[in-house]
């Protein structure tokens, strides 16, 4: 029987090329979005590669200094001196690294000057992530303490700057300073890793740097696993008690949170800046309601469009009752045809997804992007379409199947 | 075989109710040929879908081989359906999207039966009303006549003991509507009991004994 179906199924589905692939557009469009959505989701939230140690990793993006009595408030990111007094001596971080914001710096050669994001580090920085090193080296705990000019590039940067020639050994004027490249790393594009280029910390122009409260640094923590969190986030809080301001009559307080990645999201989406809490929680539902509002909506218009196609087969509806079929098969019969469709659509939905990731990745909108399709969310999408399938089903089936023979055959429509 | 007592049948269009049936005794017994005459809108096509169980009665009791139809429900209704009663509908009513094969082994697949064994019946079906070359063709590529072959095949592949015919040959020139016929009067020789909607005195006189429907009551 359940063969039969299939081929009345895939029979009817060639029969009414337009109703089919409007279903089929309808239901792979809608996971073609979701599919590119959660794989640029978890990019952001839950990257592997370099950031692979995000899942114990806290960071810190900005500080808030606020004195309400004044009406004085900044939010910024970090001095530097904010991670060697306050953050660097946590005593649960296993590691903790300062790395500025990416700053447009210009690079001067022979002929051209080309502008390019450049990002100052400290040793930690280069140890908590994992870039993958394609030649030469990336800078040593002794290259940052001793102040050394070397660079790093990454794999476009290198081709951009010296083409086919190795890059590894060359020198180079950054800002009217002079740097040797000694590692080319690969391409990527993550929260703390998107740059083009890389210098130790210690070859800023002048040493200010170490000494100002709110500047271009972030710091990133690593712990021994997730279940420190709490602990680094305690340990902080108790740290910036007795914050010490340049300008105490300025300034009366300071807000610095630790974050994983999502917090931060949420943090600054839902502006949640004064309180521990970054609103993560609320920033999922809210995606997660959007997102099944977005899939809510086609399977309203599927439920729709199934009602009229299947009244229109009201006359086809009628021959089968009459020849025995009962109300139970004529719902199966039409459920399975939808499950069909759904299932086509779903994978039509996954290769349009891979297929929209590539060209994504390729045309460069996104500089560095590497996304991949989850899996995960691929099946999830799969079963959610499958409940497309039955939920646009059920409804119409149910109203179809129960149509009294002898008012099907004349067509009617209730 | 067939037996309907008190039967009656109302419809309902806004406010308007109409009789379509009125207190209906009838009884056909088994291998009969019987042919229900009567005006257009005398209540002929409802009688004939309440023996066949394709519409309810207001009220009245529907008897088939000495059983009594009181509560029974969808899935048991459409047993009976199945395997009591073919039928033959003026417009045809095959389903376009399926080939002549697939249309004919429709009442089969509501039967716990191999597929095997369903083509084999379909085609012989289809052998005996002469449309064999014609099974993998759609209906919409045949004629009237040959499509009414087909909806003769499919009312008797799954060998009902009934027949319900609306009007078969309405809508068929008269040499097809005679071949049909003799299709038909070969099946009730061959011991189908055959009901049969009609307009047509000649064809009604083929068969053994002529109801006649007038604003929805038997007259004799």
């Amino acid at each position: 029987m359940l063969k039969n179906y299939l081929i009345i199924a895939w029979r009817i589905a060639l029969q009414r090329k337009l109703f089919t692939l409007i279903n089929l557009l309808c239901i792979s469009l809608t996971l073609l979005v979701l599919l590119v959505l959660t794989a640029l989701l978890e990019n952001t939230f839950q990257p592997t590669g370099v950031e692979g140690k995000s899942p114990r990793m806290l960071q810190i993006l900005t500080m808030l200094s606020y004195n309400d009595e004044r009406g004085n408030s900044r939010h910024s990111p970090l001095g530097y001196k904010v991670i060697t007094d306050y953050i660097k001596p946590l005593p649960s971080a296993e590691l903790v690294a300062a790395v500025s914001l990416p700053e447009s710096t210009t690079v001067y050669q022979a002929e051209r000057t080309t502008d390019l994001l450049m990002r100052r580090a400290d040793a930690a920085y280069w140890q908590i992530l994992d870039f993958e090193v394609l030649s030469g080296r990336v800078p040593s705990a002794e290259d940052v303490a001793t102040g050394r000019f070397v660079l790093v590039l990454n794999q476009s940067t290198a081709k951009q700057l010296f083409g086919q020639q190795p890059a590894v050994g060359q020198k180079l004027n950054v800002g009217g300073q002079q740097f040797e490249v000694i590692g080319v790393v690969a391409d990527v594009l993550q929260l703390n890793s998107f740059a083009d280029m890389w210098a130790p910390v210690s070859t800023y122009p002048s040493s200010d740097y170490q000494h100002q409260m709110w500047g271009n640094f972030t710091a990133l923590i690593l712990t021994r696993d997730a279940a420190n969190f709490t602990a680094i986030k305690q340990e902080l809080a108790t740290a910036i008690v007795d914050f010490q301001f340049d300008d105490p009559a300025m300034w009366s307080d300071v807000r610095i949170w630790a974050d994983t990645k999502l917090d931060i999201f949420a943090r600054m989406l839902l502006q949640n800046e004064r309180q521990a809490d970054s609103g993560a929680a609320t920033l999922l539902m809210i995606i997660s309601a959007l997102m099944l509002l977005f899939m809510l909506l086609p399977a309203l218009n599927l439920v729709n469009l199934n009602t009229g196609r299947m009244l229109e087969r009201s006359t086809e509806i009628g021959v089968r009752k009459a020849f025995g079929a009962s109300r139970q098969q004529l719902i199966w019969q039409f459920l399975v045809e939808n499950l069909l469709l759904c299932t086509v659509g779903g994978l039509l939905g996954l290769v349009l997804a891979a297929a929209a990731l590539e060209v994504i990745e390729s045309s460069g909108v996104i500089p560095y992007l590497q996304v991949n399709i989850n899996f995960t969310v691929f099946a999830l999408g799969m079963l959610i379409s499958i409940i497309f399938g039955l939920l646009s089903g059920i409804i119409p089936a149910w109203r179809t199947a129960k149509l009294d023979p002898v008012h099907a055959l004349k067509g009617a429509r209730r | 075989m067939i037996k309907l007592s008190a039967i009656s049948k109302n419809y309902h269009t806004d406010k308007v109710q109409t009789r379509a049936l009125d207190n209906i005794n009838l009884q056909v017994d088994a291998g009969e040929f019987v042919s229900i005459m009567g005006p257009s809108g005398c209540g002929k096509s409802t009688l004939l879908n309440i023996i066949g169980l394709l519409d309810r009665p207001a009220s009245g009791q529907i008897e088939i081989n000495g059983q009594l139809l009181g509560n029974y429900s969808d899935s048991q209704v459409a047993k009976l359906r199945n395997q009591t009663f073919g039928f033959i509908f003026q417009s045809f009513h095959l389903i376009n999207e399926l080939r002549v094969i697939d249309n004919v082994e429709l009442p089969l697949l509501y039967r716990k039966m191999p597929a095997t064994e369903r083509r084999a019946k379909a085609k012989a079906a289809l052998e005996k009303v002469g449309l064999t070359a014609r099974m993998e063709h759609f209906p919409n590529q045949l004629s009237g006549g040959q499509q009414q072959r087909v909806a003769i095949a499919r009312a008797m592949v799954g060998e009902p003991q009934i027949l319900l015919a609306d009007e078969p040959t309405g809508n068929l020139d008269s040499q097809m509507g005679a071949e049909v016929m003799s299709q038909l009067l070969a099946l009730n020789q061959a011991g189908t009991t055959i009901v049969m909607v009609t307009h047509n005195e000649q064809e009604a006189k083929h068969s053994n004994r002529i109801v006649r429907v007038f604003d929805g009551q038997l007259v004799q």
